[in-house]
């Protein structure tokens, strides 16, 4: 029992250490994230009656078209290198998992004038509507989730880019 | 008689080394070395990328959004780290074991829970194969369960065990 007790304080002691290192690094990394921001309340809505609405909106594969050719910023949510392997054309690479690295890159480069389309692999993944929610976050309003991503960009034979931008 | 932990007995101090080969003493820091390189390796791959993590962890559908999904992506990398620490220097080696008894016996429940849901799916429990978020990217479920069964069994001999060599004994002041 006496051993058992001990387990447990040793097990705070370390418990309590993890914490404030935990806290103290993530607050000086550059991927730190706030951990108690409202991602949760940020709306998301595929009624496409909704147009010109503010907030983050599903939207299919001809309305993405249609909004790209009309001017909206593209963003891309995957890795480099999937994104060097092929994108749709003017898109800006901003990968979710490295919003260190692209968020000072990628955010003066978008404006709430126009429509920001973010899309990433294909119709399985999440990363576009993850990515939209810390945009919509960070003060951008008009959002648009690509579902279908670049699998069914190109898979319908539209225009492709490969490369680094 | 033979008496066991279970029973409360209390054993002769240091001489309780003995009543089991699993608690023999080079075996218990074999065991301590294994956890920490796993432990460390695992953290590593972690530590720094909060996002990725918490999305691995939000995708077994216990914790969502919110607080606890990003508290837990931020301090549960450094725990890890922490545990595979004391292991290596032999300080806190039980509170360091505790915590891994219950992140493993954690770990198996959830990875159970996502086994379980892919097996409702039609998928069959030896073809189940995904990232279990744990750093050590995609594996098989039942090849996931049984490692983490072992890394569960090997806990438990290091919090149970009577004496560890090779580490310093922490204890609380009692008043």
């Amino acid at each position: 029992m006496k051993m058992l007790r001990n387990a447990i304080f040793q097990a705070m002691a370390i418990a309590a250490v993890s914490a404030a290192v935990g806290f103290v690094f993530n607050s000086y990394s550059r991927n730190g994230i706030n951990p108690f921001r409202g991602a949760v309340n940020v709306p998301v809505t595929a009624d496409t009656t909704q147009s010109g609405a503010e907030g983050i909106r599903v939207i299919e594969l001809d309305e993405a078209r249609r909004a790209i050719e009309s001017g909206a910023s593209v963003i891309d949510a995957r890795r480099k290198d999937e994104f060097d392997e092929g994108h749709i054309p003017g898109a800006i690479l901003f990968d979710y998992y490295d919003m260190g690295t692209y968020r000072d890159r990628v955010l003066p480069l978008l404006s709430n004038e126009k429509d920001i389309v973010v899309y990433c692999s294909e119709a399985t993944c999440d990363d576009s509507e993850l990515l939209a929610k810390e945009l919509y976050l960070l003060g951008f309003t008009k959002l648009l989730v690509f579902k279908g991503g670049f699998a069914e960009w190109s898979g319908a034979g539209l225009p492709v880019e490969r490369g680094e931008i | 008689m033979k008496m066991t932990w279970s029973q409360g007995a209390r054993m002769p101090a240091g001489d309780r080394s003995g009543t089991h080969w699993i608690f023999n003493p080079y075996l218990l820091l074999a065991f301590r070395l294994l956890l920490a390189a796993i432990f460390i390796y695992a953290a590593v791959q972690k530590i720094g990328k909060p996002l990725a993590f918490a999305d691995e962890i939000r995708n077994y559908g216990v914790v969502d959004y919110g607080p606890p999904l990003y508290i837990m992506a931020i301090v549960l990398p450094w725990i890890e780290l922490l545990c595979g620490i004391s292991l290596v220097t032999g300080v806190g080696v039980r509170g360091a074991a505790l915590i891994l008894v219950g992140l493993n016996a954690m770990f198996l429940a959830v990875i159970a829970k996502k086994t379980i849901g892919y097996m409702g799916d039609g998928t069959p429990f030896m073809k189940i194969y995904f990232d279990c978020g744990c750093g050590f990217g995609e594996t098989y479920a039942w090849k996931k369960l049984l490692e983490d069964a072992v890394y569960l069994l090997v806990s438990l001999a290091l919090l149970a065990a009577p004496r560890h060599r090779f580490a310093v004994s922490i204890r609380r002041r009692s008043s």
